[in-house]
């Protein structure tokens, strides 16, 4: 065994943090194992910044920033980098707007110049515009026919007042997409700017040297409007059931969703819903959820809850796929499990694996040049200082059962919750 | 125990006495290691009537034993700070244990005692049934898992690659915990399985480990073979599927040899001319290359499809060199099929190019790369190589490849990518 067999997180502390003189925060760890280099970041302006008729145009600007720069096409942006085995990606998100890219080490210049001049100059050309929204449209079709779209939309309609962008899926619908113009992903990627940018490199690199690379590419970037604010207007928790069946000819499976209003991930409760979380939905295959419906009662074939707490407080929810004459019983079991679980909060023995779980397994999320640039970038995001895997055990094992038990009575509810059943006709009433 | 070095990057093998092959390697670059058992089973070896007992089969060993009844071992790895998964495929059944490299010894002693002692008790047996036709329900709830069994089915006349891995609903409502537990102690057998092992670890500890925990397990009788031998193709077959759905799309399978077979590195470097060179494993992780290849100029670029592209995987028997594409609301199903047997076309007349030699060269160099910062993906690769020929494959194949010429894969495409060994299936949505 070699020596950092705790926490590795020397592997996070001793990562370089650098803002550039318009901004920007770099992130950089060498990590000279392999010799391999990722790159990720992401600018802070997402679909959460997006008008309710330009559902969309947030990840139809991201896809599109690779489509053209003004100095390469697409086709020449994916010749240069393929060809040496790199890849360079972008695409947009609720919150963010994120890009990336993997090379070997030796390309790290290549995928640094070509995600700059992706994220400062990108041209949206006409034609790859058009071609880009054929490509979105044909996917949207496709996942507006897959139950798990249609609940997931009729969970976030049911949860959040129209005016909230999170009544939305990011992606767009095929209407909306079908509406965008080229001059709204403009205006859109004028939203961009260093200051909201933070950016992760690790892998076989000298620090130093990345870091004039940064300022030779990205340094002379401006921002060209004010920053865009976060703004998310209050949602009112659901003081009764309100319930979506969704009938989808041809299908063969139902998914069902339960889902109350969560938390930001800067609340005070926040570690205390997610180790919460973690035991009624996650631990094993799938915590209490996935023990009760898939190991006891064998409905289902995945089983589980997740709590999105980003920057604004997502769903708290719980997800079954069965067969649509077994979606009743799904539903009692997740409500019987919600309601044990504010009544008598987790085991100690449950806590106590869930602690171990989240702390023990730290070192396997930092193997890959990945996944220590991801840790890195959510850490900037939520500005939790380079110390934080450190700190993190003392976090967790600091969450107790009466914290818990408080955050999940806050939050979960078996009165007042929006539920979505998407499946075959004539087995969800 | 017959033992070679055992070094920094280099592979470890060792036999124990009951047959068991053991593989090791010391990777100390994070303080992690990863413990994978292989069967050399999978849907392959299943006789009709009996489809989908080697996934069950491989859900049943999550369902407890004596030592560890159902649910204290996903409870023991969460506990250990790891992760773990199991998976079934046509030549395979896999499981693994990701953890804290000072934990390794709980994967060995998960993987020895279910490799005996697993209980197939008649109620998890019925409770799993429901939970396994669920995942084969999810499944069919795509288009594309319609498709896709056609055209094995229709592909495959002889050999078992005709059904699929999850099995056919009526059989999985059909069999019992005896069948069940006669296929499990068929197949699980120390003789059968290579146990292979990578991360911070010393290797002469390891093997001492591994030796404690599986050296005592007794050798099976021989196994059953499987003989079937897909027939020659004798001519185009055509398969359509009408259901509900979003968009038009094909799946075109040619047969083509296994990963055995002299042709097997011109048939991939043809696959990453067609779609660019991809990661080794189906876990993902390397970098997107696909958008400069020929199939994305020919197809995407010029709109008449949404995406494309081809597939070619190591198997033990000969099995399918694929390709697909999903067609644009605009354009007809037959321009796009015309367009992706061109660039096949294009191939078999012209070969292709030396800078795309060099391009699927430099790619793979850079996959195998990626690949290689994790452990689990490292174990993976071993393992699924040595069940399905030997794990050096892994060390040589970019030799392999590099010794590829032009002239080679214009050779195998004209051998192999004929009408005559092509199945081409096509969804239509219908009601939409």
């Amino acid at each position: 065994m070699t020596q950092n067999t705790t926490s590795r997180s020397d592997t996070i502390t001793s990562a370089m943090r650098v803002v550039l003189s318009n901004g920007l925060v770099a992130l950089i760890q060498r990590n000279p194992s392999t010799p391999t280099v990722s790159v990720r970041g992401e600018v802070l302006t997402g679909a959460v910044h997006e008008a309710a008729e330009l559902n969309g145009v947030a990840v139809f600007t991201g896809a599109a920033l690779i489509r053209g720069t003004a100095s390469r096409s697409f086709q020449q942006i994916v010749a240069e980098t393929e060809e040496r085995g790199c890849s360079v990606n972008a695409g947009g998100g609720l919150h963010s707007s994120g890009f990336g890219g993997k090379a070997l080490a030796e390309d790290l210049p290549l995928v640094l110049e070509v995600l700059a001049e992706m994220l400062i100059s990108p041209t949206f050309p006409e034609h790859e515009v058009e071609k880009l929204r054929g490509q979105f449209l044909l996917s949207l079709r496709e996942s507006e026919q897959e139950p798990g779209t249609q609940a997931s939309r009729a969970v976030r309609r049911l949860l959040y007042p129209p005016e909230h962008p999170y009544s939305r899926l990011s992606s767009g619908t095929p209407e909306t997409v079908a509406a965008i113009a080229r001059a709204d992903l403009l205006a859109f990627h004028r939203s961009y700017a260093p200051q909201l940018t933070h950016i992760a490199i690790v892998g076989d690199v000298v620090p130093e040297a990345v870091v004039a690379e940064l300022e030779r590419r990205f340094g002379g970037w401006q921002a060209q409007q004010a920053l865009p604010p976060l703004d998310l207007p209050p949602v009112v928790r659901p003081s009764t059931v309100l319930r979506e069946d969704i009938a989808m000819p041809g299908k063969v499976q139902s998914d069902v969703i339960w889902a109350v209003p969560g938390l930001r991930r800067s609340d005070a409760d926040y570690y205390a819903a997610m180790v919460g979380n973690m035991i009624l939905g996650r631990i094993g295959m799938g915590g209490r959820l996935g023990e009760n419906i898939r190991e006891e009662q064998g409905l289902a074939y995945y089983a589980y809850s997740g709590v999105e707490a980003d920057l604004g407080a997502g769903p708290w929810a719980a997800a079954a796929g069965v067969n649509p004459e077994h979606v009743e019983q799904a539903i009692a079991a997740i409500l019987h499990e919600i309601e044990r679980f504010c009544a008598d909060g987790p085991t100690d023995e449950e806590l106590a694996d869930a602690r171990a779980y989240l702390t023990g397994s730290l070192v396997l999320g930092l193997e890959t040049n990945d996944g220590i640039a991801g840790t890195l970038l959510a850490i900037e995001r939520f500005g939790l200082g380079l110390d934080y895997i450190a700190r993190y055990p003392a976090i967790i094992n600091g969450v107790s059962h009466a914290d818990i038990v408080a955050a999940a009575r806050t939050y979960l509810s078996v009165e007042g919750y929006v539920l979505a059943v998407a499946g075959p006709a004539g087995g969800t009433q | 125990m017959g033992k070679t070095m055992s070094q920094e990057n280099s592979v470890g093998e060792h036999r124990l006495a009951n047959g068991l092959l053991v593989l090791t390697k010391e990777v100390h670059s994070a303080p992690v290691a990863t413990c994978w058992i292989w069967y050399r089973v999978g849907s392959r070896n299943e006789p009709s009537g009996c489809t989908g007992i080697s996934h069950w089969v491989e859900h049943m060993l999550f369902k407890g034993t004596p030592n560890m009844p159902r649910g204290s071992l996903d409870r023991t790895i969460a506990r250990n700070g790891g992760t773990f998964n199991g998976f079934t495929w046509i030549d395979y059944t896999a499981y693994y244990e990701t953890l804290p490299a000072d934990r390794i010894e709980l994967g060995l002693q998960i993987e020895s005692d279910r490799m005996v002692n697993a209980l197939f008790e008649d109620e998890e047996v019925d409770s799993e049934r429901t939970v396994i036709i669920a995942e084969l329900e999810g499944y069919a709830n795509y288009p594309e898992t319609w498709v896709d069994e056609a055209v094995k089915a229709t592909a495959f006349t002889a050999h078992p690659y005709h059904h699929p891995v999850i099995g056919y609903k009526h059989d999985l409502q059909a069999m019992g915990r005896a069948q069940l537990y006669d296929y499990y102690q068929t197949f699980y057998m120390p003789n059968n399985a290579v146990l292979v092992l990578v991360g911070d670890f010393e290797t002469d500890a390891m093997l001492m480990q591994a030796e404690r925990y599986f050296a005592p397990l007794p050798v099976g009788p021989p196994l059953p073979r499987v003989h079937a031998e897909e027939p020659e193709p004798q001519g185009e077959r055509r398969v359509t599927i009408r259901r509900h759905g979003a968009n038009e799309f094909l799946q075109i399978g040619y047969l083509v040899p296994d990963c055995k077979h002299a042709d097997f590195a011109a048939l991939a470097v043809l696959d990453a001319a067609l779609s660019g060179a991809r990661s080794l494993t189906f876990m993902g992780g390397g970098a997107q290359t696909n958008r400069s290849a020929r199939l994305y100029k020919a197809l995407v670029e010029t709109e008449l499809a949404g995406s494309a592209y081809s597939s070619y995987m190591p198997t033990r028997d000969p099995f399918l060199f694929e390709l697909g594409a999903t067609v644009l609301e605009s354009r007809a199903t037959a321009e796009v099929e015309a367009a992706l047997l061109r660039e096949i076309e294009r191939v078999q007349q012209d070969g292709i190019g030396d800078d795309e030699l060099a391009k699927v060269q430099k790619q793979l160099r850079a996959q195998v790369a990626y690949g290689g910062e994790s452990v689990t993906n490292q174990a993976m690769q071993l393992g699924m190589w040595e069940v399905l020929d030997s794990y050096r494959r892994v060390d040589t194949l970019t030799a392999e490849l590099a010794a590829v010429s032009a002239d080679d894969v214009r050779r195998v495409a004209q051998q192999y990518l004929t009408e005559r060994r092509r199945v081409v299936g096509h969804f239509i949505p219908e009601g939409a």
